[in-house]
């Protein structure tokens, strides 16, 4: 699979498990992503330990100290899988994985390069030595407990936005 | 609630059930949308035979060396900083869980969904010790609230409609009435939220158990099991010895067919591989993690004819495709586990003195075996289960006396030939007699058989 | 060609027309059935309650009735199937009855199968008359695995109408002795069934099986249906 096919796929399959997409190819143009996709005065919890999340970082004015009390939680996130249009989470470098979980709108920033084909790919990658956590996000959290009505956002987000740099 | 086991009164169970419009609606109407939605999922899978026969080969192997992974599984975890206790069956497993919570004055625990702690009745017996003890699954929640358990593995409270959980929420939590999934989900994502961050420790069960990283692997879509495992500051995961894979990277195979089996979807929207406890340096993870192995009469099953049924990962496909389930839902069965693997399970786990009824309530279609991702043979192990059953002396006499009376019969032509004249004289007064049962839902004996017709 | 007639238990009982109707067919497409006189029952009913040793006697029986190397045919997907599937499973123990019992497995054929691989009847311009729809029966579909060919036959038929059937492979709840053992159940899914049936709108009904066929035909009666319920052999004969 070429990188270009692997990005295809990748955006195609998280837009449909409800995954907002979008395909940067600088630094500038993230942060104008960003601008779009988070309403600017909520407040967000940047990590701001990457350098693609220092420079979103000082996008927001409102920060949120933790992301128990933020509205959004915008990270760089450790990759993703092609194959389920996954995120993939981990809590490798002391990140903490559940920072993306309860706030209601979760912005994931992915590096092109960090997509993996395929689920093999990605546990061949990890399954040596996995971190304690590695938790692989596709689309928002959803139940359909009820009638087996799909309802969005349980327990955790309602929104999620993927930024492809 | 601690539930009766009530697999003995099947049939009575069954006839309530036919006759609660409510329940058969909800029920047709989810396992219609079930099959629908599998079909989708598993249609753009090219070669899903042969991801079938991978996977199954895998489970095969798990439980051809069950002992030695289930070993290899507690050292790797407890490397991962994991703490493993090994509960041979549900009162000791209970009495793990209570102790471990107990010692750290956790008071106030959330749960995940985890058919398991169902298994060995946990809540009640946390509860009884003074713990306040919330299932956090949606559907959990509701039949928690109900003071009901679970009536499919997958989606609890499947034999209820909207409108019934809204008068539940709007009784109990003095709410507005909605029928809205969309505003009752929001109305427990508030409710819930305050526990989760107010929680002394969470409870999870697992999918599954790499024992060559000691990992534990958690399937879920509502987030509440992310909560569960990575918020409270004490995490407690319970799980039946058979949940092993033998490494982390057979995990692919599994989750191209469990959510796909289950849910019709391509994957879930979370899917946590959780690895020890926090360790310095990190930011994720409950500081201890809690592995509670339960066996509870599988390494008794696993050294029986009835082995493959340990195979099963929980998918729930076979009973969405069950007539009888489909029919008369999950709880007529009587005790956790429903549906064709459940008829297997709660025999083999409860006793055929407790449960000899079920083995009979599959009409042998089939369809189950059509669609286990993992080739469980369904068909042939509740055959062997009515063996059993027949061996151990509970078939019922008056069928024991005419199926000998059948076997010599089926070895004598003549006596055959008598039996069907027999049956052609006597058929009045058996339709008579029937009444809805067999003999009166039968037309008569032909005047003149088959063998009598032909040169 | 000689070929042995296995009628079932249950045609040469209740439903001998769809016996007859099956020599009628065999004869019509060059076949010479013949009805082993000593014959009985495949032992399903014992078989599938847990009664091994009795499903045994009636297996070994049938070996030593259906001796040889003719084809042998029967107008039940069930049958067939206990005999390719279960009755290896029965011998497994006993190498010379093993070894018979999967012959005869190789041996068998259910009707519909025969007409269509055998005989070609699906081209030899049957008649038929109405509508039609037809109920997939579970072992005849899923262990024997024969799906299309009935259909064949079916559309086959000349000014006949062929019909489907949604969820045609959905069990009618017969189940042998499930029916008599939680009949609650089995009617509720022979009604299932049935409604599936009318919704076609069809004025014909059929299949493989004559167990199913018995449960359907008790539906229709309880319902006050007049959809006509007929083994797949009287309807393909009426065409001849
Ligand atoms: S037996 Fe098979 S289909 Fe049934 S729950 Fe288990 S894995 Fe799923």
């Amino acid at each position: 699979m070429s990188d270009a096919e692997m990005e295809r796929i990748f955006l195609e399959n998280a837009a449909t498990a409800a995954a907002g997409t979008h395909s940067v190819s600088d630094t500038g143009d993230l942060l104008a992503a960003l601008g779009r996709v988070v309403a600017i005065d909520s407040p967000v919890f940047c990590p701001g330990m990457t350098e693609l999340e220092k420079a979103a970082a000082a996008l927001f004015p409102v920060r949120a100290a933790d992301y128990a009390a933020a509205a959004v939680t915008v990270e760089e996130v450790f990759g993703a899988v092609a194959e389920t249009g996954t995120i993939v989470c981990s809590s490798e470098g002391g990140r903490a994985v559940q920072a993306g979980l309860l706030p209601a709108h979760h912005v994931a920033i992915v590096r092109r390069e960090r997509i993996f084909g395929t689920l093999d790919d990605l546990f061949a990658a990890i399954a040596f030595a996995p971190p304690t956590n590695v938790t692989l996000v596709t689309g928002p959290s959803r139940t359909a407990d009820i009638e087996l009505t799909l309802a969005i956002g349980v327990h955790g987000p309602e929104k999620l936005d993927i930024i492809l740099v | 609630m601690s539930p009766e086991q009530t697999s003995l009164a099947f049939r009575a169970n069954s006839v309530c059930a036919l006759e609660d419009s409510a329940l058969r609606a909800a029920m047709k109407q989810a396992t219609d949308t079930f099959g629908t939605k599998r079909a989708d999922a598993f249609a753009p899978v090219a070669d899903l035979e042969a991801l079938r026969d991978r996977a199954s080969a895998i489970r095969d192997d798990v439980l051809a060396n069950l002992p030695m992974y289930v070993d290899r599984f507690v050292a790797s975890a407890t490397r991962a900083g994991a703490v493993v206790h090994r509960a041979e069956d549900a009162a000791t497993a209970r009495e793990i869980v209570r102790t471990i919570l107990a010692d750290r004055g956790a008071r106030r625990i959330v749960k995940g969904k985890s058919m398991v702690s169902e298994e060995v009745d946990l809540n009640s017996h946390l509860e009884a010790a003074g713990m306040e003890v919330v299932e956090t699954d949606l559907g959990e929640y509701i039949i928690q609230m109900e003071g009901e358990t679970p009536s499919h593995i997958i989606v609890p409270a499947i034999h209820k409609n909207r409108r019934q959980v809204g008068r539940l929420f709007a009784d109990r939590l003095g709410v507005p009435y909605s029928d809205d999934p969309q505003a009752l989900t929001k109305i427990a994502r508030k409710a819930l939220r305050e526990k989760f961050l107010s929680a002394d420790a969470g409870i999870s069960g697992a999918n599954f158990a790499a024992t060559d990283t000691g990992s534990l692997v958690l399937v879920t879509n509502e987030g509440n099991g992310r909560m569960v495992t990575t918020v409270p500051p004490l995490h407690v995961a319970i799980l039946s010895v058979e949940k092993m894979l033998p490494s982390l990277a057979d995990l692919p195979a599994f989750l191209r067919l469990l959510p796909r089996s289950a849910t019709g979807q391509t994957i879930t929207s979370y899917v946590s591989v959780i690895t020890g406890p926090r360790k310095p340096g990190d930011a994720t993870g409950a500081k201890e993690l809690h592995i509670v192995l339960l066996d509870n009469g599988r390494t008794e099953i696993l050294a029986g004819e009835s082995r493959d049924i340990l195979k099963c990962i929980r998918c729930g496909a076979c009973m969405n495709v069950c007539p009888v389930y489909r029919t008369v839902g999950g709880h007529a069965y009587g005790w956790t586990y429903p549906g064709p693997m459940g008829i297997i399970l709660t025999t083999l786990l409860t006793g055929m003195k407790k449960s000899h009824p079920l083995v009979d309530a599959s009409t042998l279609c089939g369809a189950c075996v059509d669609v286990c991702p993992v080739r469980v043979p369904l068909v042939d192990l509740i055959l062997g289960l009515r063996k059993r059953k027949v061996r151990e002396g509970f078939a019922d006499p008056r069928e024991r006396r005419g199926m000998e009376a059948f076997g010599k019969a089926a070895a004598k032509p003549a006596l055959f030939a008598l039996g069907q004249r027999l049956a052609g004289a006597f058929w009045p007064l058996v339709r008579a007699l029937g009444g809805k049962d067999v003999a009166g839902r039968m037309p008569s004996p032909a005047k003149t058989p088959l063998r009598r017709r032909l040169p | 060609m000689r070929v042995l007639l296995f009628g079932t238990c249950l045609v040469d009982t209740f439903f001998p027309e769809a016996g007859e109707a099956t020599v009628r067919l065999l004869r019509r497409f060059g076949a010479e059935p013949v009805f082993p006189k000593g014959q009985t029952c495949c032992g399903q009913p014992a078989f599938n309650a847990g009664y091994e040793a009795q499903a045994r006697a009636a297996a070994e029986h049938f070996l030593r009735e259906f001796d040889g190397d003719d084809p042998i045919v029967t107008p039940s997907g069930s049958c067939a199937a206990m005999v390719k599937h279960h009755y290896p499973r029965l011998f497994r123990d006993d190498p010379k009855l093993l070894a018979k019992a999967k012959r005869a497995g190789e041996r068998i054929h259910e009707l519909t199968q025969f007409l269509v691989h055998v005989a070609k009847a699906h081209e030899a311009g049957l008649r038929g008359k109405g509508t039609v729809t037809y109920h997939a029966s579970c072992h005849l579909t899923r262990s024997l695995g024969v799906r299309e060919e009935p259909l064949t036959l079916l559309s086959s038929l000349k000014g006949a109408a062929f019909l489907p059937m949604p969820d045609a492979a959905r069990c009618c709840g017969f189940g042998g002795t499930f029916m008599a053992k939680l009949p609650e159940i089995s009617c509720a899914l022979a009604d299932e069934k049935a409604a599936s049936i009318e919704a076609t709108g069809a004025d014909t009904v059929t299949g493989c099986d004559s167990g199913c066929l018995m449960n359907i035909a008790d539906a229709m009666r309880r319902r006050g249906t007049k959809i006509r319920v007929v083994h797949i052999a009287q309807l393909l004969a009426e065409g001849l």
